[in-house]
């Protein structure tokens, strides 16, 4: 598979379909960055519209000694999403007078990078292994209803289902690494 | 949330494995669902220069001159940005984010350069026109719409009167720009209330 840092190396040439690329692979997780951030689906989607507009115009200060792709795409998305925010004009709510169960920037630092991986991760898996996790984890529905659902043996599921894990296990790489 | 055993069939798998698989079921739990993208994100957006912002109607040959002469104009806008905020600062210098071009018959054309919106949340913008004839009339006009629904007029951004061969002037308004499809400048004939005839549009 071609890695991330391939596809920034080569849209910094003007290859149109390095670009598609990457837009196929991060504009879910940069949209998923962008409405964690900024709450709002408009916004988001101008958002995302300036990252990739910035992936374009910057690709050529992407340094692959200096680490693989997606962490200089995360920053590029990052910074567009930061300068949106900077941009809203709302009135901020007020400020509590206790401590709120919020997570601080930090937790919310990290979680904004857990989902960017998975999203991004999500996008290599085939569309039936991806069908069965979505069911799986956010449908709320058990093994036997995603089976009844798509009309599978519940046999099917289980091994999509595993296989779409050691898929995500294998492409997450690093992070899953125990 | 189901858990883990109950998602995954463990039955044959190393510990080792099933430690990973734990993992990337962590992973996915604390990911949550990635969103649906909008309609106006299913297609990779154009990559030619996103800071010039190009509209439906304009055709292929006079979009390749608009850009040039756009990208000129940013050259021009953020060196005179510069030298106006290194030697007078103040309000007159502010920052293109993008260019809108725009046509009209013959010579006519315009561009609106359009910076971010400011704190209290309006948009300044220059239009800079060339090639509009003079008014005819002493109390005739132009206006500079916003257009949506099919290129309608809806949102009146000002009111400008031309002099000489190209001018420039700066308007700021409130509007959204979501669901924008377009700018048009109209004519305005002495009495009309109403949007004009089209002479510039996007």
């Amino acid at each position: 598979m071609t890695t991330d840092g391939d596809l920034i190396q080569r849209a910094a040439t003007g290859d149109r379909s390095a670009f598609e690329d990457l837009y196929r692979r991060y504009a879910r997780p940069v949209f998923g960055l962008a409405l964690r951030r900024l709450g709002d689906r408009g916004r988001a989607e101008d958002a995302v519209q300036e990252t990739f507009a910035s992936i374009w115009r910057s690709a050529a200060s992407y340094r692959p000694e200096r680490g693989p792709g997606a962490p200089w795409l995360y920053a590029v998305a990052r910074n567009a999403i930061v300068d949106r925010a900077r941009a809203r004009t709302e009135i901020p709510a007020e400020i509590p007078d206790e401590a709120g169960t919020e997570p601080g920037p930090p937790e919310q630092a990290e979680q904004g990078w857990v989902a960017w991986r998975v999203h991004r991760a999500l996008e290599e898996l085939p569309e039936r292994e991806r069908e069965v996790i979505a069911l799986a984890y956010w449908s709320g529905l058990s093994q036997s209803e995603v089976a009844e659902f798509l009309a599978i043996p519940l046999g099917t599921v289980k091994t999509r289902t595993r296989a779409a894990l050691q898929r995500l296990a294998e492409i997450l790489g690093d992070e899953v690494d125990v | 949330m189901s858990d883990f055993r109950d998602i995954i069939d463990t039955e044959g798998l190393e510990p080792e494995e099933e430690a990973r698989l734990r993992r990337v079921h962590e992973l996915l739990v604390r990911a949550g669902p990635p969103p649906d993208l909008p309609p106006s994100l299913e297609r990779t957006p154009e990559a030619e220069d996103a800071e010039i912002v190009q509209f439906p109607l304009l055709p292929k040959r006079r979009w390749a001159v608009a850009a040039l002469v756009a990208a000129t104009l940013a050259l021009i806008a953020f060196g005179g940005g510069y030298l106006l905020g290194h030697s007078h600062g103040g309000p007159s210098s502010f920052s293109v984010e993008k260019i809108v071009p725009m046509h009209g018959s013959g010579e006519s054309q315009g561009f609106i350069k359009i910076s971010s919106r400011d704190s209290v949340g309006n948009w300044p913008m220059e239009l800079e026109v060339s090639g509009l004839p003079k008014q005819s009339q002493r109390q005739a006009y132009y206006e500079l719409w916003l257009t949506k629904g099919g290129h309608k007029p809806t949102e009146l951004c000002g009111s400008f009167r031309v002099h000489g061969d190209s001018t420039t002037v700066r308007f700021s308004v409130p509007y959204d720009f979501h669901g924008v499809d377009g700018w048009v400048v109209t004519a305005q004939p002495q009495g009309t209330r109403e949007p004009g005839p089209v002479v510039l549009t996007t």
